[in-house]
């Protein structure tokens, strides 16, 4: 083959990858979505809220941890069911994000990755106000 | 207070003493570049005193911080009484200026040398370096670490328990050491750019471009080591956009050193190098401004807070991008390179392949990262998960390994016969043909994972066939590329094995009794307090198949501090996968006796060892009368319907709670079927919620139970000595490469100058 031809090949090539990681970045993209949306979504979202007080709760017949997320603005709560490990400072956080979808058949969002956000603390953000 | 009473004096003025050297050692290059000899002393004096000044700053943060200084801020929020001394200085870098102030000084130690290596092109290469640490030096000056309280508190707030780990006293140091290597390629591109004279600037870069390359390598490697071992991340990469931002200029700079290879032996290349050199360092600030902006903030483990610095890194950014663009956009077209007149099965055309994935890989991981910010001028920010990234680099991987497994035996312009090609690399391939049998027999059956693991593999054998000749032939130091490649090719396996075919299960174990699961046997012995600095944590042991014993001790333990439950994993190491424990749940069990509190909201169910409870409505009878009622200082009756669940038999239950208006309240429990009762203790008839205690269940001692997620993770030994191997092969590849500059500065010495 010619030079000019191993060009088109290249340029095709490229093209074709740039359309096949378009497609992938659109399909893996995980909205953020209200708790009204999140149980009418169909697709894989992402929610944040905090974590309601005593919602925790660890199943050990399935294996899932069990929680309510709350948004601190509608006052809605959303429960979700998570499989992987506990995030360290879970208890302690100020706000949760949960990457999951809706089951709509056990009625609660699978969870398949847990964001934690600790307390600003950490971060240097705090007002300070000592004595 | 206000002025300079409000800052740490001896760390604030070396910081501004900084600036002032800066500028006079870029007041010294402008003379030198305008000709004036003598502004080479005068420029040189002045950065090694900036370097002065810096090392200062850098040493009374370290003091503050080794002497629990709390009148200072920033040692106030990242340090405590409680700490170990390690970490005192590893709060240096715990917080954003603090980071800074490190990349800050590796950047000015990392001058020194730059001052003699920069050869005739001195004025300019660190005249802009110098540009690019006066836009984090001004960060600080704004951020000041030096900031003090009011006055001193008893103690610190402590380091964030996530960072209390023996890594962060080494993962975040090298890191900038990395991050402040990028702006030296960018430097010596950016003066051969400006100055119009181009002959130079590969042969120089190129030792930093590959020190770069290394030490960031080195940094993530140690990274990775971290989450695996012991943040309980369940693995050594989550994609992450502060794994990202680190991943993203190693990209970068792989691509350069390739090329830059290519521009010494080929002379091609020459247009894109000054591009990708731009593109390291202008990746690193991009990555800075990704994580300290805050931009991420909903989008990443690691969690950021904007400190009103966005201004500064979007303006740094700026500046320096205008400044490449400017010099790229003008000077790029004079510069002759030449084209590819290669064969397509010949070095130079795999070179070029192999740089252009390495660029394409990083660009689709910027875009992935950048998901957040890219979506949010559309619709809602949204961000891409892992899938993305592992799908999107897959065929890329794959190309790469292709071009690996065939590029030793390749000669540069392409001369060898397919045939003859085939008859080199059919050892190598046989090797790769065994490892895709070893692959069959294992259960691998992805047509397009097969074939992964025949061309890494086939890439393996066959640069290592190349570096052991070369490096007979020539010294080790020929063959520092082909080695690396060796290490590309068992990192390639290591990653395919240890993600595609990782198998997790979970378990929960009551103590003192074993449970089988899979080819182990696991027994939850004891949970053992803390002693000294080991922390909390479970025995258990395993017994594997063969018979062989493990016990293993996964840490479930509740900072102090914070109350934050920490989890570390236990890890046992094996030649052909780890055994990986981490923590789920612990529950201590419970006393004979068997009594609990409930809060339960309207609907809402409760447990109690084996007790449910749900609670349905209150139950306050004829509104109106109650009303009356307690209006007349009557009694009130409320009751609350419950439905009791006990082995399987459900029951309504009514406890009862009475209460007049002059407070005085009365409960009236109700009995449980099958023994024990429950009474209302306080209710809220606004917000329909109730709060019950249950006694006397006759519950046994509940045994303590410790859940587990069990994943054996196949091959993973096989990532880090991957990567180990890729940073061997880089070692030599510098020596060879500092070699070469060597001669071309003993050939320019002999040189009579014009």
């Amino acid at each position: 083959m010619t030079r000019r031809a191993w060009t088109v090949v290249g340029i095709l090539l490229l093209v074709g990858f740039a359309g096949f990681a378009f497609a992938t970045f659109r399909t893996t993209l995980t909205p953020y979505v209200s708790f009204a949306e999140a149980r009418a979504a169909s697709r894989v979202v992402q929610v944040a809220g905090a974590l309601e007080k005593q919602s925790t709760r660890y199943d050990t017949e399935a294996e899932a941890l069990y929680f309510a997320l709350l948004d601190a603005e509608t006052g809605a709560t959303l429960p979700v069911r998570y499989h992987g490990l506990r995030p360290a400072n879970f208890e302690d956080a100020i706000s949760i994000v949960a990457i999951g979808s809706w089951d709509a058949g056990a009625q609660e969002f699978r969870a398949e990755k847990l964001l934690v956000k600790c307390p600003s603390k950490y971060q240097g953000a705090e007002v300070k106000t000592y004595s | 207070m206000s002025g300079l009473a409000s800052y740490y004096l001896p760390g604030a003025v070396a910081l501004w003493c900084a600036v002032a050297f800066a500028l006079a050692s870029l007041w010294g290059y402008a003379d030198l570049a305008r000709g004036d000899a003598s502004g080479r002393a005068f420029a040189r004096r002045a950065y090694r005193f900036y370097v002065l000044a810096v090392v200062l700053a850098s040493y009374v943060m370290l003091l503050a911080l080794a002497r629990r200084d709390f009148r200072i801020d920033y040692v106030f929020q990242y340090s405590g009484l409680d700490l170990p001394f390690r970490y005192q200085l590893a709060a240096f870098w715990a917080g954003q200026k603090g980071s800074f102030l490190i990349w800050l000084l590796w950047g000015a130690l990392l001058g020194l040398p730059l001052l003699k290596a920069s050869g005739k092109q001195e004025a300019p290469v660190v005249g802009i370096y110098t540009l690019a640490q006066l836009g984090i030096l001004f960060i600080l000056v704004r951020e000041n670490p030096f900031l003090m309280l009011d006055r001193a508190p008893a103690d610190g707030q402590g380091l964030n328990p996530l960072l209390q780990d023996n890594w962060m006293v080494i993962h975040p140091p090298i890191m900038f050491v990395g991050y402040a290597l990028a702006a030296v390629p960018f430097a010596f591109a950016m003066a051969a750019l400006l100055t119009r004279d181009t002959s130079q600037w590969a042969a120089r870069a190129f030792p930093w471009a590959l020190s770069g390359f290394l030490v960031l390598g080195l940094a993530i490697l140690l990274g990775g080591y971290w989450a695996y071992k012991t943040l309980g991340w369940g693995g050594y990469w989550g994609w992450d956009p502060v794994e990202n931002a680190s991943l993203i200029p190693w990209l970068f700079g792989t691509a350069l050193v390739h090329g830059l290879y290519l521009e010494r032996t080929r002379q091609r290349f020459r247009r894109i190098n000054f591009v990708l050199a731009a593109l390291v360092f202008l990746s690193v600030l991009y990555g800075t401004f990704l994580t300290r902006s805050g931009v991420l903030a909903d989008f990443s483990v690691h969690s950021f807070v904007d400190l009103g610095i966005s201004g500064w890194l979007i303006a740094l950014m700026a500046a320096f991008l205008a400044l490449s663009a400017w010099l790229l956009t003008t000077r790029l077209r004079s510069i002759e390179t030449r084209p590819n007149e290669d064969p397509p099965l010949s070095r130079g055309t795999f070179l070029m392949l192999s740089a252009t994935t390495l660029l394409v890989s990083a660009v689709v991981v910027t875009i992935g990262t950048s998901s957040p910010i890219l979506t949010r001028f559309r619709d809602q920010p949204a961000q891409v998960g892992p899938d993305f990234y592992n799908r999107v680099n897959f065929p890329l991987a794959l190309l790469a390994a292709f071009l690996l497994a065939l590029v030793p035996y390749l000669t540069w312009r392409g001369e060898t016969p397919p045939r003859q090609l085939l008859r080199k690399i059919a050892p190598g391939l046989a090797v790769g043909v065994v490892a895709l049998g070893v692959a069959l027999a294992l259960g691998v059956h992805a047509p397009l994972d097969l074939l992964f693991v025949l061309l890494a593999a086939t890439a393996l054998a066959n640069n290592l066939h190349k570096f052991v000749e070369k490096s007979r032939a020539g010294g080790l130091a020929t063959g520092g590329g082909y080695l690396a490649h060796v290490g590309v090719g068992i990192l390639f396996l290591g990653i395919l094995a240890s993600s595609a075919y990782d198998a997790s299960v979970k378990v929960t174990l009551e103590q003192g009794k074993a449970v089988q699961t899979g080819d182990l046997t696991l027994t939850f012995q004891r949970f053992l307090g803390r002693t000294g600095e080991l922390k909390e944590r479970a025995e258990v042991e395993v017994v594997r198949a063969d018979g062989s014993t493990w016990m293993a001790y996964p840490k479930i333990f509740v900072n102090d501090r914070t109350r934050q439950l920490m989890i570390n994993p236990a890890i046992r190491s094996g030649v052909f996968s780890d055994l990986y424990l981490s923590p789920l749940e612990y529950d201590p069990g419970g006393t004979p006796g068997g009594g609990a509190q409930l809060q339960l909201a309207k609907g809402d169910e409760g447990r109690v060892g084996d007790v449910a409870v749900r609670f349905v409505d209150f139950d306050l009878g004829d509104r109106g009368a109650a009303l009356a009622k307690m209006a007349a200082g009557e009694m009130v009756t409320i009751l609350a319907h419950l439905e009791v669940t006990r082995d399987g038999v459900t029951e309504s239950v009514s406890p009862a709670y009475r209460f007049s208006q002059g407070g005085r309240a009365e409960m009236v429990p109700a009995a449980i079927p099958g023994g024990g009762r429950v009474a209302v203790t306080r209710l809220n008839a606004a917000a329909g919620e109730v709060e019950l205690a249950l006694d006397g269940l006759g519950l046994a001692a509940a045994p303590a139970r410790l859940s587990l997620d069990i994943t054996r993770k196949p091959l993973v030994q096989l990532v880090w000595w991957g990567i180990y191997v890729v940073m061997m092969g880089g070692i030599l590849a510098t020596i060879g490469r500092v070699r070469q500059l060597r001669t071309l500065d003993a050939i320019a010495a002999r040189t009579p100058a014009p």
